[in-house]
């Protein structure tokens, strides 16, 4: 499903992002990425969306190779990858339907779909009575929500989570991780990036540690504790 | 439709630099305008100056009438001449009184017409580029006096046209820089405004000329719009002004509106169209590398 091949990401600025990074992701994992500030997690993210090319190596998410993928190719791309943001990125002129809607109208879904899938995915994320409010009436947590409502609405194979807890307390941030697993049992593929030790903890799912651009660590069920190999 | 719900939002949400816009583009299209009209006339005129152009050969005043008809036919004998006319001295001078006016006809009444003109042969060169040549040998021809040769002024006024028409142009092209500026600089505002919109877009997947598309759009409308105006001031300006410049140009005919409404509204509409486009195009291309 998602394929580093000693990927390497140099910047501008000659700063090494990742180093020779090599992992396979398999549909249907979920998969936390850790590691300090600056450890090159953003980077491996925006890798996935394509936002970033690496210097040398190969990242090929759902069969494709997203280095040589053309520019103007590239939206078929994200189509395929949802993304949930620490800062949601909801618009606010927007109710919650309608910010959800507009992931599928921007691709030019039917109509008659986005009827009939928008409230089925409201649902699934527990904001179905919320559907006609605007952003700034809700919690963090159901802004949240509406967030990975408008990730998943256009049915994407992978998900990448960018610290979707770093916002919330831990209560909200429970339901949060609740959501992310169950979507991950429906078959989605779920790459999450996170600072918190208790989620990391909690899940006992694969952890895959970055450290100065190099993977220190890749365990299955692993735990969060950065120093252990640091 | 999204596009479109979208554009007008925009246009209607930054209202001012919307109009700065639409009057900046119809500025710059009414001139773009005056100088397409100024340019269709010019030629036109110059079409039908060449169509007058003509030497006048004067004869000198001693000559017979026998005298003058020799001089007549050996002048339609120079080569590329198309056609000779001879005026009598006579008939100059009741052209000229004529040509005065008859304010003036008091003046004249106890002049003798003979005394005061010469006689003289118009000629009609076949090819206006060998009038001097025409000029030339017209003055071998024995008791003509003088040959004045109109081409001369012509050439002076058509060249005084053409710095006028560069003048013009170059003017416009100040302004179609500006106002594609200006275009750019209401549509980044739109951009600007929705850059949140743009990056979510381009998250979830939709393609450039998607997200290109309502910025564009309200581009083109802005073009329309001043496209438009600037049509309607030159079309009612253009026939007021020929309407009162008729008086003066007698010798020659300007166009009427109705003939060049054609290529002068569709240039401008073209023009605003594309300054539109081109402005909002180049406005929104930084903000598509996401």
């Amino acid at each position: 499903m998602i394929e580093f091949r000693s990927v390497t990401v140099i910047y501008d600025n000659d700063i090494v992002g990742l180093e020779n990074v090599s992992f396979n992701i398999e549909e249907g994992e979920f998969v936390f990425l850790v590691g300090k500030t600056g450890a090159g997690k953003s980077s491996a993210i925006k890798l996935l969306t394509g936002e970033l090319k690496p210097y040398a190596g190969d990242v090929i998410v759902n069969g494709i190779t997203v280095n040589t993928l053309k520019n103007r190719k590239l939206p078929y791309l994200r189509r395929s990858v949802g993304v949930v943001f620490q800062d949601f990125r909801l618009l606010p002129n927007k109710t919650v339907y309608e910010n959800v809607a507009f992931a599928m109208e921007v691709v030019r879904a039917k109509k008659k779909d986005i009827r009939r899938k928008v409230p089925t995915i409201l649902s699934l994320v527990g904001l179905s009575d919320r559907a006609k409010n605007y952003p700034n009436e809700l919690s963090g947590g159901e802004q949240q929500r509406v967030c990975i409502a408008r990730a998943l609405v256009n049915s994407p194979a992978i998900v990448i989570a960018d610290e979707p807890t770093g916002n919330l307390d831990v209560e909200t941030a429970d339901e949060i991780m609740k959501l992310l697993m169950d979507i991950n049992k429906m078959g989605t593929t779920i790459v999450m990036v996170t600072h918190s030790e208790k989620i990391v903890n909690d899940a006992h799912k694969r952890v895959i540690q970055l450290e100065s651009g190099v993977v220190v660590r890749d365990e299955k069920e692993g735990g969060y504790n950065l120093d252990v190999l640091a | 439709m999204y596009s479109l719900k979208t554009a007008l939002s925009s246009l209607g949400r930054n209202a001012v630099m919307t109009i700065a816009s639409i009057v900046t583009i119809a500025c710059c299209l009414f001139l773009f305008g005056v100088f397409l009209l100024f340019a269709f006339n010019i030629n036109y005129i110059g079409e039908q100056v060449s169509s007058q152009c003509e030497l006048q050969a004067y004869i000198d005043e001693n000559a017979s009438p026998a005298d003058e008809e020799r001089i007549l036919s050996e002048i339609n004998s120079i080569d590329n001449v198309k056609s000779v006319e001879f005026e009598s001295k006579e008939q100059a001078f009741e052209n000229y009184k004529t040509q005065l006016g008859a304010e003036y006809s008091e003046y004249f009444r106890d002049m003798n017409g003979s005394d005061i003109l010469r006689s003289s042969v118009k000629i009609t060169p076949d090819d206006l580029s060998r009038v001097n040549e025409i000029e030339q040998n017209a003055l071998l021809v024995r008791g003509v006096a003088k040959v004045v040769n109109r081409e001369d002024i012509i050439r002076k006024v058509i060249s005084a046209t053409d710095l006028i028409k560069f003048g013009s142009l170059i003017a416009m092209l100040i302004l179609l820089i500006t106002a594609v500026f200006i275009i750019q600089n209401t549509i980044k505002l739109s951009v600007h405004a929705r850059e949140d919109e743009i990056h979510i877009m381009k998250f979830v997947g939709a393609t450039d000329s998607f997200i290109r598309r309502p910025f564009m759009l309200e581009g083109i409308i802005v073009g329309i719009i001043g496209a438009s105006i600037a049509i309607i001031v030159i079309s009612f300006g253009y026939t007021a002004v020929v309407g009162n410049v008729a008086g003066f140009l007698d010798i020659f005919r300007l166009y009427s509106f109705g003939q060049l409404a054609l290529p002068v509204a569709g240039g401008l509409m073209l023009f605003g169209i594309i300054m539109g486009s081109f402005g909002s195009r180049t406005a929104v291309r930084r903000h598509l590398k996401v």
